[in-house]
This record gives C-alpha cells, sequence and structure tokens, in this order.
C-alpha cells in the first residue's frame, strides 16, 4: 500500500520542489523578459558619406557657363578681291572647323571670330568637290568639339541649328527634319535633307544638332519657302575619311 | 482525506492517541473512497508477540508526525526567502535597466535636437545658397548675353573695318588710275600742243623728225587712253 500513493512528507517535499523550480523558472523567465540594456548613444549619426543626390540638370558646366553648341560655333569671314561675305562653321577638332565650300571659295583672307569674340587665325582652308564642304584649318585651337552622329537623322525629328544668320550675333533655331532631296542646286552628290528650321544668309555651314548635341548635318542653303537644305552626316563622313575629297580652295589676288 | 488537511487539524490538536482498534471515520471513508483501507493501530499486551507483517508500526506512535511539518516549514521559508530575494534583485534589475533606457533616451532626444538645429542651419544655408545661385544664374545669363553682344558688335566693327579698308583699297585705286589718266593726258596735251606748234613751222623742221615726234606724242596720248581704260576698270569693280 506505501508503493501507490506517495506518503505525506514525499508529496510534500515534491510540491515544495515544484514551487522552488517554478519560483526559479519564473524568476529566470522576468529575467529574461526584461529588456537588454541600451546600447550607447553615439555622438552623431551624420553618415560619414552622405549619399549624393544627382542633379537633376545638367546646366551650364562649360568653363565659361556657355554650352557646347554654342562653343563650337565659328563666325568665319571671307575677305575677297572686292568682296566681303560671312557664314557659319563649327569644329569638328582642336584645329580644324567644317564650313561650307562657298562661304570659304574665292578669298584673298579668311577671318575667324568665336562664340566670345576671339579671333583665331587660318593656316590652310580646302574644299571638298563632290559637296558644298570645306575644311578649314587654325593655328590657335578652337574652343570646343561636337561629336558627329552615327546616323542621320529621321524624318520629323526635331534638329537645332547653330550659326551667324546674316553675319549677326550667334542665335540657335530648332526645326524639323521634313525630309530628303536631291540637290537642287547640285553641288552635292546624293540626296540632302530638307527641314523647316529658319535660316538666312550667313548661316550657311552651320551646323545641325540632334537633341543629344551631336551634329547631324550642315546648312548649305535655303529656298523661298523657307526650308532650309542640309548635308547629311553620312556625306559628311564619307568626306572625311576620303583624303582626297579635299583640294586646296580657290583664292583671288587683290 | 488529503495529507494536508490532515497537517493542518495535527496543527491545533494534540496527535491522535490509539485506543481502539476499530478504524476511525477517516480511515472508513478513505477505504470506502477506494484508496484502500488504512493500516489499523492494535494494542497488544507488553510481551506480546508481533504477528506477521504488522512490522513495528504499533510500537513507534510519538513523534513521528511533527517531523514533516518541521520540514515544510522550513522549505516554505527557504522558497519565500528566494522568491523575495529573486524578486528583489528582479525589481533591481528592473530599475537598473529603466535608468539606463531613460539615459539613452534623453541622449538620443539631445542628439535628435543637436541634428535638428543643424539641419535647420543647413537648411538656412541652402536656401540662402539657393537665393545666391538664381542670382548668379541670373549675372551669368547677362554675363553671356553681353558677351554675345560684344563678340557681335566686334565682328561687326571687323565687317566695316574690312569693308572700309576695301573701300579705301578701291578709292585709292581708282584714285591712282584716275591720277593716271590725268598725268598721262597731260603728256598727250602738252606733246600734242607742242607738235601742233612744230607743225604750223614745218618748214622749218625736218619732215622725218616731225613724224618721230608725232609718233611719241601718239604714244602718250595711247597711255592716256589705256590709263583711262584702267580708270574705268577700276569704276566697274
Amino acid at each position: 500500500m506505501s508503493g501507490a500513493a506517495p506518503t505525506p512528507p514525499a508529496r510534500r517535499r515534491a510540491v515544495a520542489a515544484g514551487l522552488a523550480s517554478t519560483v526559479v523558472v519564473g524568476l529566470l523567465t522576468g529575467c529574461t523578459m526584461l529588456p537588454a540594456p541600451p546600447p550607447p548613444v553615439p555622438t552623431s549619426v551624420v553618415p560619414s558619406e552622405a549619399p549624393r543626390p544627382e542633379p537633376t540638370s545638367t546646366g551650364d558646366l562649360s568653363p565659361d557657363g556657355f554650352d557646347q553648341a554654342q562653343r563650337m560655333a565659328v563666325r568665319i569671314r571671307n575677305v575677297g578681291c572686292g568682296a566681303l561675305s560671312t557664314g557659319s562653321g563649327f569644329a569638328i577638332d582642336d584645329h580644324t572647323l567644317l564650313t561650307n565650300r562657298h562661304v570659304v571659295a574665292d578669298s584673298a583672307e579668311l577671318q575667324l571670330s568665336t562664340y566670345d569674340g576671339r579671333d583665331v587665325a587660318v593656316t590652310a582652308a580646302s574644299t571638298a568637290a563632290l559637296a558644298d564642304l570645306a575644311i578649314v584649318r587654325t593655328a590657335d585651337p578652337l574652343p570646343a568639339a561636337p561629336q558627329l552622329a552615327d546616323a542621320d537623322p529621321t524624318v520629323g525629328q526635331v534638329v537645332t541649328v547653330i550659326g551667324y544668320p546674316l553675319g549677326g550675333q550667334l542665335t540657335v533655331s530648332t526645326g524639323e527634319v521634313l525630309g530628303s532631296t536631291t540637290d537642287p542646286l547640285n553641288e552635292n552628290l546624293g540626296e540632302v535633307l530638307v527641314t523647316d528650321a529658319p535660316v538666312e544668309p550667313g548661316s550657311s555651314g552651320s551646323a545641325v544638332l540632334d537633341a543629344d548635341g551631336r551634329v547631324v548635318g550642315v546648312v548649305y542653303a535655303k529656298d523661298a519657302e523657307e526650308h532650309s537644305f542640309v548635308v547629311p552626316v553620312s556625306t559628311l563622313r564619307s568626306m572625311l575619311a576620303d583624303s582626297s575629297a579635299f583640294a586646296p580652295a580657290p583664292t583671288c589676288s587683290r | 482525506m488529503q495529507p494536508d488537511d490532515l497537517s493542518a487539524r495535527d496543527d491545533d490538536q494534540p496527535p491522535p492517541r490509539v485506543e481502539r482498534p476499530t478504524a476511525p471515520a477517516d480511515a472508513a471513508a478513505d477505504a470506502s473512497a477506494g484508496a484502500g483501507p488504512a493500516p489499523a493501530a492494535i494494542v497488544l499486551p507488553p510481551g506480546t508477540p508481533l504477528p506477521p507483517g504488522l512490522g513495528s508500526v504499533a510500537t513507534d506512535p510519538g513523534p513521528a508526525p511533527a517531523r514533516p511539518r518541521r520540514t515544510g516549514i522550513l522549505v516554505l521559508s527557504l522558497l519565500l526567502v528566494g522568491v523575495l530575494l529573486g524578486a528583489g534583485l528582479l525589481l533591481a534589475r528592473m530599475i537598473t535597466v529603466n535608468q539606463a533606457w531613460q539615459e539613452a533616451s534623453a541622449d538620443w532626444e539631445q542628439l535628435a535636437r543637436t541634428h535638428g538645429e543643424q539641419l535647420a542651419t543647413a537648411q538656412g544655408q541652402l536656401d540662402a545658397t539657393s537665393s545666391e545661385l538664381e542670382s548668379v544664374r541670373s549675372q551669368l545669363a547677362t554675363a553671356q548675353q553681353r558677351i554675345t553682344q560684344l563678340a557681335d558688335e566686334k565682328a561687326q566693327l571687323g565687317d566695316t573695318t574690312e569693308a572700309q579698308r576695301q573701300l579705301a583699297d578701291y578709292q585709292e585705286r581708282v584714285s591712282q588710275a584716275a591720277g593716271n589718266v590725268a598725268v598721262a593726258l597731260a603728256s598727250c596735251i602738252d606733246g600734242q600742243r607742242q607738235l601742233i606748234g612744230y607743225m604750223d613751222e614745218a618748214d622749218r623742221y625736218d619732215a622725218t623728225q616731225l613724224a618721230g615726234f608725232r609718233q611719241q606724242v601718239e604714244t602718250l596720248c595711247g597711255a592716256a587712253t589705256d590709263a583711262n581704260t584702267q580708270l574705268q576698270r577700276e569704276l566697274t569693280r
């Protein structure tokens, strides 16, 4: 009979042990449920390398605030034999600029000036026979040079023309490519582009830029309907790639 | 009946004496509850040998039930002390942790206020700088426009200068040509006047010499004609 049920002292010990265990477990649980002490507070939470937000606009980041398109433009004065004319051009590298053949032809002297009025000395000029294009070499470095686009602009593409219409101030105008046609002046091999960008005499040789500022053509003529004609960049590239395409420009003697 | 009930009742009453061989009511109740029959106490005369199986239960009836009570009290007391000690430690721990969190919270608040002040200062500086930037941008735009105007003025002046130089060259060429015409004409006229005089007194001069002089005068007048042609060419350029 004593093996079937605990005797009173044994039961008391069991109860006491149970209570003790409960108390110990309770204390341990209470200790573990307490939050740990806080970590030390830093003296500063400013990150050593702060995130730099991307600028919302590129702005005018050139050395003098003029953008690339303005800095590459060059005004050309053709001092002929009893004649004077002006045209536009643009740099394609540090000492080379591109313009039209008829801008530099029959000159006794070529005078260049940049967007900020600086004069640039000319060392040589050469013209292309198969396109109304000319290359002028300079003794002084040119301020900036753009990139040539890889392909001709498509119909409807917005283009920007920058040059010196009427020999006046540097002017930026925009237009849209209307299509392509054969050269009405028969001065260019292949087709030329037609745009509605306003140009004037003196705009000849102006760079035609796409939205990314790359050259997609060179203005060389206009018609009575205010359409401007542009030598496409594909022709430009092919001419520049052919070293024999350019010959010394014809001059006049005073 | 439970053992605790028994102990509680034992504290109030003296230990029961076993007087009768009959089973008490509790034992009977326990038996009736199915817990098994309680051991019965049997009083035997001294010297009576115990029957086998009864052991020595009836021979040790004294203080045996009081020992578990003291043990229980001791255990409970120790347990109570332990509980109080643990609770005290736990409370001390809670107070310590609470103070630490309060201090940390205050430090964080101070840090936040410091950074807030710095942020406010930086925002103020940013506003001022933005305002200055706008002003500088406006000045830059004005300067750019002015530079473009000056460049154009210089270019126009260069054009004008070049045009005037060409005009001066033209006028110089025309004047030179006109001067040449005048000189040649004067020579022609002088020669012709002199030739007329010679012709009026032709008898006094050799006919061959007169013919030679006439040829010279015609050459002079021809030079005047050439000079005039050059002048006309310059005028038409």
